[in-house]
């Protein structure tokens, strides 16, 4: 009987891996906890948009979410928020309007997962990012964001002008 | 001599029927910067023609929270009549049937419950006892049925029920789950049609494979549904081992043709362009055909959204949906030609600068095609907008 407990357990821990969630371990919450929770402490948000069962999202939580630094740098010093990208479920925008986590993807034009949005503590989108992307990616999006210089220049602008 | 050639070719060509539209109309009568009209509904059935008159649902915001309204225009009138307001509290993604000569039936999410109402002058009843949302509404050979999202457990699943329409309020006849397990993920956003041989075909989001994918499952008498396939012919898996499979959304269904059902989603199984418009069509054997790609070459690179299907008995049957390949979102057509779906046609009202989209469509008994669109303005506010197309 204990036996089957262990398999019974051990097969749900591989369901959940083999899904397209937030990575495990990260404090993501919804779009609108995120938001008022961005408010409150003035952080910034990360907002991750990914879609259940999305490969590209499970390759980033592996291969890049799972590093420790990179863990403890997005969850110090941004407000996580996870928005599942076919999902009905129901979030207000800065505006005021209702609408579905699906219909945030129209609002982003959305054409890929992973998408990697940040955010203003107000909800003001900094830049939008698609795809897979390192760890020294999300370190680099990290400084041009809290550092201040998308108020002076696009990502790729930064990018370029990397040391 | 070229010239000429080709002038001659011109005129010998044989003159194409096409859809021939009136001037649209505004059926909100109240906009402004901070109000937000919502289209959405499960099989996005917000739009029904009974016997002339054009019967239009969506939610608004006016009142202060979500609210769900009735805008109706008798074939006599010249524009919409004001609008009628049929929630109390919260309300979500409302759709609506045409019952004839005028009638109604509403049905809606409130307070976490689905409710329904005859109109005009009916009352609202629940439909659901427990927990449940995403409610859309079907009709054919003499017969109403509803189809909502219910909680069972951790999860919702697909109810069917039959609809008795009695002069004040709609009565629920039976109401019972698509399955009868309890569902091992979330189920959602139903879409229900009543083929002309009055079997009723249902199709819905489902997650048991660990993506979404639409399921679709067939009735005889409404009540007993066969084992539910995969609507999709795309097969599911990861991919080197990651994640479980490509996004399909948000099916909808229609009765097409004697015996047919139609049905559109949105696809995502080219991951790199955003969601395509797919369809597959159940020409009465009540197994649904290979996938069509609907959207043609020109939108191919382009997310499409808000897709939906309809049809009619004559045999006539027609996608749309909105995308921004022109540069803005814009309200697309395609037309079923008998063997696949012909040239994208931009809805002339719902195109152009601006933003025009989340379209609904029906077919009324004479052929013609009734569309509804979102018209945004962030300064002066959100319109709905309504044109209706003759096919001449």
């Amino acid at each position: 009987m204990k036996l089957i407990k262990v398999l019974l357990a051990a097969s749900c821990f591989w369901v959940t891996a083999a899904l397209a969630d937030p990575p495990p371990g990260y404090p993501f919450v919804s779009f609108d906890a995120g938001l008022k929770a961005a408010r409150a402490s003035g952080k910034p948000i990360f907002l991750y948009f990914g879609r259940y069962g999305c490969a590209w999202c499970d390759h980033t939580n592996k291969k890049t979410f799972s590093d420790p630094s990179l863990k403890t740098l997005y969850s110090d010093n941004y407000e996580l928020v996870y928005v599942d990208a076919e999902s009905g479920r129901r979030l207000t925008l800065p505006s005021g309007e209702r609408i579905t986590e699906a219909e945030l993807g129209v609002r982003l034009q959305a054409f890929a997962t992973p998408l990697f949005v940040y955010l203003t503590p107000q909800g003001d989108k900094i830049v939008q990012i698609p795809g897979f992307k390192t760890v020294q990616d999300f370190r680099d999006y990290d400084r041009y964001v809290r550092g201040g210089y998308y108020k002076q220049k696009t990502l790729l602008e930064f990018l370029g002008g990397k040391p | 001599m070229r010239a000429a050639a080709l002038l001659l070719a011109v005129l010998a060509w044989p003159a194409q029927a096409a859809w021939t539209w009136s001037e649209p109309l505004t059926v909100n009568s109240v906009q402004s910067a901070t109000i937000f009209p919502h289209l959405e509904s499960a099989n996005r059935r917000g739009i029904a023609v009974s016997g002339d008159t054009v019967g239009v649902v969506w939610e608004d915001n006016r009142d202060g929270s979500p609210q769900c309204y009735l805008a109706t225009k008798p074939g006599s009138d010249e524009k919409f009549r004001p609008e009628v307001r049929l929630s109390q509290s919260d309300c979500y993604e409302p759709a609506v049937m045409a019952l004839g000569k005028g009638r109604f039936v509403a049905a809606w999410e409130e307070s976490g419950k689905v409710r329904a109402q005859v109109l005009p002058g009916g009352a609202a009843i629940n439909l659901s006892n427990d927990e449940a949302a995403q409610v859309t509404l079907a009709f054919g050979a003499g017969k109403l049925y509803a189809a909502w999202a219910e909680q069972a457990g951790r999860f919702r699943r697909i109810v069917v029920a039959r609809l008795e329409t009695g002069p004040d309020a709609p009565g629920v006849s039976f109401a019972q789950p698509v399955e009868d397990r309890v569902p091992a993920d979330e189920q959602g956003w139903p879409a229900l049609a009543v083929a002309g041989d009055g079997s009723v075909t249902v199709a819905w989001e489902d997650r048991r494979d660990r993506h979404s994918v639409p399921m679709v499952s067939h009735s005889l008498d409404g009540r007993e549904f066969a084992p539910p396939v995969r609507l999709t012919d795309l097969k599911g898996g990861n991919t080197l081992g990651l994640g479980a499979g490509t996004g399909a959304m948000r099916p909808t269904l229609t009765a097409w043709g004697g015996q047919g059902i139609a049905a559109a989603w949105l696809d995502k199984r080219d991951f790199l362009s955003g969601y395509d418009v797919y369809a597959a069509l159940d020409e009465g054997t009540r197994r649904f055909g290979r996938n069509l790609q609907v959207q043609d070459s020109f939108g191919d690179n382009m997310a499409q959204w808000h897709a939906q299907i309809v049809g009619d008995a004559s045999g006539r049957l027609a996608a749309l949906w909105d995308d921004a390949r022109d540069g803005t979102p814009d309200v697309w057509l395609a037309d079923w030609n008998g063997e696949g779906f012909g040239d994208n046609i931009a809805v002339p009202a719902a195109s152009g600068p601006g933003a025009q989209s989340d379209p609904l469509a029906t077919l009324d008994a004479a052929g013609s095609l009734h569309v509804v669109w979102l018209d945004r303005d962030e300064q002066a506010g959100t319109r709905i907008r309504y044109a209706r197309a003759e096919w001449k």
